[in-house]
C-alpha cells in the first residue's frame, strides 16, 4: 500500500499511511485521564519567516515528556534543506550556516520522522498554532493530510496561570505583560539556556510547560481537560 | 555528510545535562564520553515549593536526584509528630545517594522549600558509577562519614531507644592492626588443593602466597572467590601451583590505619582483602567482612564469627556483642517473639562452640551427655544477661568405675564451662542451679527419679524453685537423653492432678498488678515507689499458665508462645484466648526488652522494674489491657482446679 509520492494524483485521494495511523490514534482521544498518563512532545520549529505561503521550516527540535518528566534520552533535532535555499536569510538569527542547510535532508524525509517521533503524544509549543500551521501545511503537501495530535499552547497556559494567581478569572488581559518565552522564563525563575536553536527553545519551552503543568496540578487540576479549561479565556 | 546528520540526531539532547553535570562534584571528574552517555539517561523533573519528594522509611529510590535549581529541606519526624530539621540542600546537591547505596528506603523526609528542578539519574547507573569510578565512591562515602548516623536516625524514630553517640565510632577508633588475624600463608609452589585444604582447616577465606625462596616475601593472595571462579568453574587442575590463580602483587594498608579509612579503600577499589603491613612486614590480612563485624549489627555476621572461633576466649567479646545485635533488631521493629528467638540462637551457638572446643581441650567425655538449659533459657525467653540456669544429664554408667570416671570428668567439664560462661557475661545463678552443682550433674536415672518425686509428692515449698526444671531443653550434646527424660516426665504427670493443682495454685498466687495504675494516678506528684516488676507480676502468670496446661496435656514445647499455640491447636484453649494471651505476653516482653536495653546503654545492670513515669499513655493503656488477660487466665485455671 505504498503511496507513490511522485505521482501527484494519488496524494489527495488517499493520505499517507502515517497520516491514517495518526488519525486512528487520536480518533477516540480521552481528555479525562490523569496528566501523568499522557506523553507530550514539546517542539519548536525554526522558519525562514512568518509567511505561511512563502516561508519554510528549516529545523525542528523536540523533547519528550513522559510521566511528567523531561526524558533526555528521547529527543529530536533536525535541520531541513529548504526548497528555496538561496533566499534563506535566517542564518544569522538561527546560527545555522548555509552549508549546514545545504547538507541537511529535505522536509519530505524529516517530517515523517517527526510524526513517528510524536506518535501518540500531544504537541506542546510556545504559540503552538504557528508551528502546527507550518507543519500541517507541509504535511498536507507531502503526506496528503494533517496531524491529529491535539496541541497545547504554553502561552495560553501562562495566561491561565496568571489569572489564577491574580484572582481575575474574567478580567481583561493587562496589555503590558509579556508572554515571550524569555520573559516568562525570567518571571518564573526557570533555568535558562542560550537561545535560538530549535532544540534549545524546545527545551526551554519544556521547562516552562513542566513548571506550569505541575503548578496547576498542585492547585488541583488533575486531568488534561482541567488544563484546557484553565487555558481557555 | 551523513555523519553530520547522525550527530545531529543523537548527540544534541544531553548538552543541557552535560553542562549541568560538568559543573557539579563529582561528575566533573568524568570524561566527555561518560558524561554524554550519562546525560542521555537523565530525566528532568519539577517539584513546586512544598512538595514532599521522599518519605523516610517509605520511599524506594529509583533514581538519584541532583538539584538543578531550587532547594529542599531534609527532616525527620518521630512517633509523636515532632520534627527535627536535619539539613537544607540547594543547587548542585544530591538527594537519595545513601539510600541507593545501602539499598534501603529513604532515610530522611525531603520537601522542597522553593520551586525546584531536579535531574534524575537512574539508580542502576548511579550504582554503576559508584562501583567503577573511584572518585564517586570516595565522594559519596566520605560525606557519609560525617553523617553515618543512620542508626541515630533510627533512634529518633524509635525514641524509646536511647540515643548513643559513639555507635559507629568503632570504625573511627580501632586500627586495622588491632583486628588483623594470624598470618596464614602458603608457598607459591604449593598446589591449589593444598592451599584449599589449608584454608578449610583454618576456616579462613583467603591465604597469602609467599615467594618460594623467601617466606617473608609476599607475592600474592588467593581467596574463596578465586577457588570458585578460577578453579572450580573453569575446571582447572587442582594440582596446578597456587601461583597460577593468585592475585598479585597484594595491596597493602598500614597497621595503624583506621578501620574506616580501610573500609573506604576497599569500597573505592573493590578489593576486599588487603594485606596489613607493620614495620615493613606483612602481619596478616584484613577483609571487609572483619570490619563489618566490628559494627556488630548483623546477627548473621556474628553467627558466622562465633562458628569460626578456634579459641574459647575468642568467644567472650562475641557474646558481649549480642546486646548490640539485638538492639539493631529492636530498632528495626522486630517483635519480641523473634528477638528472644534470636537471643536464644546466638546464645546457643556460643554454648555449642564453647563446649565443642572444651571437649577438644579435655578429650572426649566417657559417656554421652546432654547440656540442659533450664528456666527462661529452656523456654528460649532470655532477654539480656539472664542468669545461668543449666544442668548436665549423662547416660547411665555401666559400672562403678565408669560412674567414677563420669563424675570426675563432668565435674571438671562443668567447672570450666561455667567459668567461660561467666567470662562471656552470663552471671552465676544465685540459687546454684548450674551444672557445677553436683546435684544437677547426674545420670539419666537420677534425673528421672528427681522428676518422679516432684510429681508424686509435691511439696509447694520445693516446687516453687523446681518449676524451672520443667522447662528444660537440650542445649548441646546428646539430645536423645533430654527427649527420653521429657517422655518419661509426661508419662509420670498424666493424671497426677495434685501436682498440677499445686502448680496452678502457685500461678494464681501472683496478684494482678492493676493497683500499679491506680497508685500511679494517686501519687502523681510523689515519688513513684511502686514500680512494676514486669517479669514477676506481668509475664510470669502467662509462663505459669502455659506451663501448667502444657504439662497437663503432654505438650512438649517449652517456649511460652509455642506452648500457647500448641494448646490452641489441640483445642485445649479457645482461639480467642490464645490470641489475646499471645499478644499480651509479647507486648510485655517488648516493654521489658526495651527497658533493659536502655539500662544497658545507660551503663546500669538490667532489671525488670519498670517505672510508670517512663511509660506513655498509650503504653500504660496497653499494659493495662495485658493485665486484664491475666484475669481470664486465672479464670480458666480456677475452674480447672477449684479450691474446695
Amino acid at each position: 500500500m505504498m503511496v507513490n509520492l511522485l505521482k501527484p494524483g494519488s496524494w489527495f485521494a488517499s493520505p499517507h499511511p502515517l497520516i491514517i495511523k495518526n488519525r486512528e490514534t487520536f480518533s477516540r482521544f480521552d481528555q479525562s485521564r490523569p496528566l501523568a498518563e499522557y506523553s507530550f512532545v514539546v517542539c519548536d520549529t525554526e522558519l525562514t519567516g512568518f509567511d505561511q505561503k512563502k516561508d519554510e521550516i528549516i529545523s525542528i527540535g523536540a523533547v519528550m515528556i513522559r510521566n511528567l518528566q523531561i526524558d533526555l534520552g528521547t529527543t529530536f533535532h533536525r535541520y531541513i534543506r529548504p526548497i528555496n535555499i538561496e533566499h534563506t536569510k535566517a542564518t544569522l538569527v538561527h546560527r545555522i550556516t548555509p552549508q549546514q542547510l545545504a547538507a541537511a535532508p529535505p522536509l519530505e524525509e524529516v517530517l515523517p520522522a517527526f510524526i513517528e517521533f510524536a506518535k501518540n503524544s500531544l504537541l506542546v509549543g510556545h504559540c503552538v498554532t504557528l508551528d502546527m500551521g507550518f507543519l500541517n501545511r507541509a504535511a498536507r503537501k507531502i503526506l496528503g493530510g494533517t496531524l491529529s495530535n491535539p496541541g497545547i499552547d504554553t502561552i495560553r497556559m501562562a495566561q491561565g496561570y496568571r489569572r489564577v494567581l491574580s484572582g481575575h478569572f474574567h478580567g481583561e488581559e493587562d496589555g503590558s505583560r509579556s508572554y515571550s518565552l524569555e520573559d516568562l522564563t525570567k518571571e518564573y525563575h526557570l533555568p535558562t539556556f542560550k537561545s535560538h536553536d530549535a532544540f534549545e527553545d524546545a527545551m526551554q519551552t519544556a521547562y516552562l510547560f513542566l513548571f506550569l503543568l505541575k503548578k496547576f496540578r498542585k492547585g488541583g487540576l488533575l486531568t488534561l481537560k482541567d488544563i484546557y479549561r484553565a487555558g481557555r479565556v | 555528510m551523513t555523519t553530520f546528520r547522525e550527530n545531529d540526531v543523537h548527540a544534541v539532547a544531553p548538552e543541557v545535562a552535560i553542562s549541568f553535570l560538568k559543573g557539579i562534584m563529582p561528575f566533573n571528574t568524568l570524561n566527555a564520553n561518560t558524561l554524554k552517555s550519562l546525560a542521555r539517561h537523565c530525566r528532568i523533573d519539577f517539584f513546586p515549593k512544598g512538595t514532599r519528594i521522599l518519605t523516610a522509611d517509605t520511599t524506594e529510590l529509583t533514581h538519584l536526584f541532583l538539584i538543578q535549581q531550587g532547594g529542599v529541606k531534609a527532616f525527620l519526624e518521630d512517633d509523636n509528630g515532632e520534627v527535627t530539621l536535619k539539613d537544607f540542600r540547594g543547587e548542585g546537591a544530591y538527594i537519595g545517594a545513601l539510600a541507593i547505596i545501602r539499598g534501603t528506603p529513604a532515610n530522611l523526609n525531603i520537601e522542597t522549600v522553593e520551586d525546584t528542578f531536579c535531574f534524575l539519574l537512574p539508580r542502576e547507573i548511579f550504582l554503576d558509577l559508584i562501583e567503577k569510578q573511584a572518585s564517586f565512591a570516595h565522594y559519596y562515602l566520605k560525606s557519609f562519614s560525617e553523617k553515618i548516623v543512620t542508626t541515630a536516625y533510627n533512634e529518633l524514630r524509635h525514641h524509646k531507644v536511647a540515643r548513643r553517640s559513639n555507635e559507629d565510632l568503632y570504625l573511627f577508633s580501632i586500627k586495622v592492626g588491632d583486628l588483623v588475624k594470624d598470618l596464614r600463608k602458603v608457598v607459591a609452589s604449593a598446589t591449589i588443593q593444598e592451599a584449599a585444604a589449608h584454608m578449610s582447616e583454618h576456616r579462613v577465606g583467603c591465604l597469602l602466597v609467599h615467594d618460594t625462596a623467601d617466606a617473608e616475601k609476599i607475592v600474592g593472595i588467593i581467596t574463596d572467590r578465586d577457588l570458585r571462579r578460577k578453579v572450580v568453574a573453569a575446571g582447572l587442575d587442582y594440582q596446578q601451583p597456587v601461583q597460577t590463580i593468585m592475585s598479585g602483587p597484594v595491596q597493602t594498608v598500614l597497621s595503624q590505619s583506621l578501620c574506616f579509612d580501610v573500609l573506604l579503600k576497599m569500597m573505592a577499589t573493590g578489593v576486599h582483602h588487603l594485606a596489613v603491613e607493620r614495620a615493613g612486614r606483612i602481619i596478616g590480612v584484613i577483609t571487609s567482612h572483619d570490619i563489618m563485624l566490628l559494627q556488630g549489627h548483623s546477627p548473621y555476621y556474628l553467627l558466622k564469627e562465633i562458628r569460626a572461633q578456634q579459641q574459647i576466649p575468642g568467644l567472650y567479646p562475641l557474646a558481649q556483642k549480642i546486646p548490640e545485635v539485638i538492639r539493631g533488631l529492636i530498632s528495626e521493629g522486630a517483635k519480641a517473639g523473634n528477638i528472644t528467638q534470636m537471643i536464644a540462637i546466638l546464645n546457643d551457638h556460643i554454648l555449642e562452640r564453647m563446649l565443642t572446643l572444651l571437649e577438644q581441650e579435655m578429650g572426649m567425655p566417657p559417656l554421652p551427655y546432654c547440656w540442659l538449659l533450664l528456666g527462661s533459657e529452656g523456654r528460649r525467653e532470655q532477654t539480656f544477661k539472664t542468669d545461668q540456669d543449666n544442668a548436665i544429664i549423662y547416660a547411665d554408667p555401666a559400672d562403678e568405675a565408669q560412674k567414677h570416671k563420669a563424675e570426675t570428668y563432668f565435674k571438671a567439664f562443668a567447672d570450666k564451662a561455667i567459668d567461660h560462661l561467666v567470662n562471656c557475661g552470663y552471671p552465676l545463678c544465685p540459687g546454684e542451679v548450674m551444672a557445677i552443682n553436683p546435684r544437677w550433674c547426674q545420670p539419666l536415672s537420677v534425673w528421672k527419679h528427681y522428676f518422679e518425686r516432684w510429681i508424686a509428692e509435691p511439696d509447694p515449698q520445693e516446687l516453687r524453685y523446681a518449676t524451672i526444671f520443667f522447662d528444660f531443653r537440650p542445649g548441646f550434646g546428646e539430645s536423645a537423653l533430654a527427649e527420653d527424660l521429657r517422655t518419661h516426665l509426661n508419662r509420670q504427670i498424666a493424671g497426677r492432678d495434685l501436682f498440677l493443682f499445686h502448680l496452678a495454685r502457685q500461678c494464681m498466687e501472683t496478684r494482678i498488678p492493676l493497683s500499679f495504675f491506680k497508685n500511679f494516678i494517686v501519687e502523681k506528684d510523689g515519688e513513684h515507689k511502686n514500680r512494676l516488676d514486669i517479669k514477676r507480676q506481668g509475664l510470669s502468670p502467662f509462663v505459669y499458665f502455659a506451663r501448667v496446661l502444657a504439662l497437663k496435656y503432654g505438650v512438649k514445647e517449652t517456649n511460652t508462645l509455642a506452648r500457647l499455640k500448641a494448646l490452641m491447636d489441640g483445642e485445649w484453649i479457645q482461639r480467642e484466648l490464645w490470641s489475646a494471651a499471645s499478644e499480651a505476653y509479647e507486648l510485655q516482653m517488648q516493654q521489658r526488652l526495651v527497658h533493659q536495653l536502655r539500662q544497658i546503654e545507660a551503663g546500669v545492670l538490667p532489671d525488670n522494674y519498670i517505672d510508670p513515669a517512663d511509660l506513655s499513655d498509650l503504653e500504660r493503656r496497653m499494659l493495662k489491657d495485658a493485665f486484664t488477660v491475666i484475669e481470664r487466665l486465672y479464670g480458666v485455671l480456677g475452674q480447672m482446679y477449684p479450691v474446695t
